[in-house]
């Protein structure tokens, strides 16, 4: 069964019309509060899941939808420059499609993940995100280094929510800006400190611990940019 | 080397510089003139003789008389009595040379010539400040029995140094100019922090103020606050554009969206893939622009990008779809990383590969590292691009047949897209000629170095 969560009338109609064809159960919704009265009633195998919609977007919805459920998502965006964070370990949808795309590329990639989600089944997406020898856990925020005993370094929460900012958008330049809109609301402690202190900071502890790496590196222009490629942990 | 000097202080040195080269030549053309005129300054020895003469003659009463006749502010004149002229005297004496032709018209009368020195300073270097005297003293033994004492001094007023006060003044005003333009260079200090920040004004953020520099003239002021208008406008013109280049893109999109999947339905097999392949020059030429006007307002992403990787899976890409292409890439290449827009970096070899492929028949694709720079070449089998056409393929919406029908090939963005996203990543694209005939394109691409 599939819940198709998109604004556009037309487009979930033709998007329905057709896979009731193909033989899918298709329920549709239209925008996120829709969804979720929806997924009160039923359990659908797949979301498709507009990145643009009407109120909650769907980048917040699919946060939300991995953060509690196992639901694969299909994303549909109509951004082609926002693929790399749909798909990526911030978002973490498990397919996109950019629009316009064709019926049978649409067919094609719902039962790729159908087949891949109905084989040993995966385990709720935990938030453990693996760097050079550290491991950074979303969930339980705890921040370890292979090398080191447990909680031997110590991040604060403000320079937890910087380091998961970072690690969130790896080898990619974040300006000041955009690393308090990022890290500013989702600290306990207030942000009133300048970025500048705080990644001052962090790169001593991260230097700390791992001497000689330069994990975060300065970039003409004040950006910053996370050096270390990023996997998701076990 | 050259010093790389700021405007008020190339001014500033060159009126020092001259002010000073004109002082010292006055002071250096004074010293030489008093050394040649200070035969000037003496009296005569006919008139001293003449002098001592009158006074000698002249009733002893009306001799006061006599000296007041004769005294002029050059010239002073006075009688003492009997010391004569051995007495000792502050001044210096003459060499022997001058003194020999008084003692000739004095005929013997008992005579003593010195120079009076301008201060203290002459007494202790008296070398030094010989050519600066601007007074002698004769001292004539009367026959008469008293010693006539004649001071004759040089009408110019001198100072402590033994130059004309003038020249006192033209170093006050030399000091004062420099202070002058010392006070300037502060005052056009902040144009060239204005400059400065001007060059470093990021306009895909919210304009940041310039400098205000509270203590400028107020036309510095002026100008800081019209180039934060103007900073201000032209943020809001690029973010206005690009608002409404996504808008638009994103709509047409959606409609496209919907066409895309109704298309699905033609059931003319033939026909639906040309419709198909409408709807996908329609997009990417959407997408171009987009892209080009993000390049344009500098919102291109920045990320680590392993360039290899990225000219391999759109090579592999294209092989998939039977299109003749083959790449070689050095060594050196395999780890090379670019700083820039993922999305944008494909679109560049995307559209290089593709053009070479449409209009040269093949795109042989070969990737290296030079120095600090990644060069990627792209080879076509094609005849070529005539020299003087070179230039103009880089323009937007040209094409080197002059028909823009679709059955000579794509949208017209074409090149320049690729030109202005290259320029944005700091690169450069050229074109020239492959080593089998056909067109190459090089594509150079600065290197990221990690630290």
């Amino acid at each position: 069964m599939l819940l198709v969560v998109e604004d556009d009338p037309e487009i979930g109609r033709l998007v329905g019309e057709f896979m009731r064809r193909e033989g899918f159960e298709v329920e549709i919704a239209a925008d996120g509060r829709a969804m979720d009265s929806a997924l009160q009633r039923l359990r659908p195998d797949l979301i498709i899941l507009d990145l643009m919609l009407p109120g909650e977007d769907g980048l917040s919805i699919c946060r939300r939808l991995r953060a509690s459920d196992a639901i694969p998502i299909l994303m549909l965006t109509a951004k082609s420059e926002e693929i790399d964070r749909v798909v990526g370990l911030e978002m973490g949808a498990d397919d996109y499609l950019a629009k316009p795309f064709g019926s049978r590329e649409l067919l094609a990639r719902v039962r790729a993940i159908l087949r891949r989600s109905q084989g040993p089944q995966v385990q709720p997406a935990n938030r453990r995100y693996g760097f050079d020898q550290f491991v950074l856990d979303f969930d339980a925020r705890s921040f370890e280094h292979a090398g080191l005993r447990a909680g031997s370094t110590q991040l604060t929460s403000a320079e937890f929510d910087l380091l998961a900012c970072f690690v969130q958008h790896p080898r990619r330049v974040l300006t000041r800006d955009q690393i308090l809109d990022w890290t500013r609301g989702r600290s306990s402690e207030p942000f009133d400190r300048t970025v500048d202190m705080l990644i001052s900071r962090l790169r001593k502890k991260l230097d700390a611990a791992s001497p000689g790496l330069n994990l975060i590196a300065t970039v003409r222009n004040g950006g910053y940019l996370f050096t270390a490629p990023v996997k998701r942990a076990p | 080397m050259m010093l790389r000097l700021t405007l008020a202080a190339r001014i500033a040195m060159i009126v020092v510089m001259s002010l000073l080269a004109v002082w010292i030549a006055a002071v250096a053309s004074f010293y030489r003139w008093r050394a040649d005129e200070k035969e000037n300054m003496r009296l005569s020895p006919a008139r001293i003789a003449a002098l001592a003469e009158l006074i000698e003659q002249t009733d002893p009463s009306q001799r006061a008389l006599a000296l007041k006749a004769v005294e002029t502010s050059v010239l002073q004149p006075k009688l003492t009595p009997s010391g004569g002229a051995a007495a000792k005297y502050r001044g210096a004496a003459v060499s022997e040379s001058i003194s020999h032709a008084y003692v000739e018209a004095l005929s013997g009368r008992p005579f003593e010539m010195t120079s009076q020195p301008v201060s203290a300073l002459a007494l202790w270097f008296p070398r030094l400040m010989g050519t600066t005297v601007n007074a002698f003293e004769f001292r004539i033994g009367l026959r008469t029995g008293e010693t006539l004492v004649i001071a004759v001094h040089d009408p110019l007023v001198i100072n402590r140094l033994g130059l004309p006060v003038g020249f006192g003044a033209g170093l006050f005003g030399t000091l004062v100019a420099i202070i002058a333009l010392i006070i300037m260079q502060r005052e056009t200090k902040p144009l060239a922090r204005l400059a400065m920040a001007v060059d470093h004004v990021d306009l895909s953020f919210d304009p940041a103020p310039l400098p205000d520099a509270r203590r400028s003239a107020p036309e510095i002021r002026a100008l800081i606050a019209a180039f934060n208008r103007l900073q201000a406008r032209l943020g809001g013109m690029l973010h206005a554009r690009m608002a409404l280049i996504g808008g638009i893109s994103h709509d047409v999109r959606t409609f496209a969206a919907r066409l895309r999947l109704r298309v699905d339905r033609i059931p003319d097999e033939a026909e639906r893939r040309r419709a198909v392949a409408d709807i996908d020059d329609m997009i990417r030429l959407l997408d171009d622009a987009l892209l080009s006007s993000r390049a344009g307002a500098g919102e291109l992403s920045q990320e680590m990008v392993e360039i290899a990787a990225l000219v391999r899976s759109e090579v592999e890409d294209r092989r998939a779809q039977g299109v003749a292409v083959s790449l070689t890439s050095g060594r050196a290449a395999e780890n090379a990383i670019v700083l820039g827009d993922r999305l944008a970096l494909r679109r560049i070899v995307a559209n290089i590969t593709d053009n070479a492929f449409k209009y040269g028949g093949a795109a042989h694709l070969e990737i290296d590292v030079q120095g600090d720079r990644v060069i990627l070449f792209v080879d076509d089998e094609g005849p070529g691009i005539p020299i003087e056409q070179r230039g103009v393929i880089l323009e937007p919406f040209s094409r080197l047949e002059a028909s823009r029908s679709r059955e000579t090939g794509g949208a017209g963005l074409g090149l320049a897209i690729v030109r202005t996203l290259v320029e944005a990543h700091g690169g450069k694209v050229e074109i020239g000629e492959a080593a089998k005939g056909g067109a190459r394109v090089s594509l150079t691409l600065p290197l990221f170095d990690g630290r």
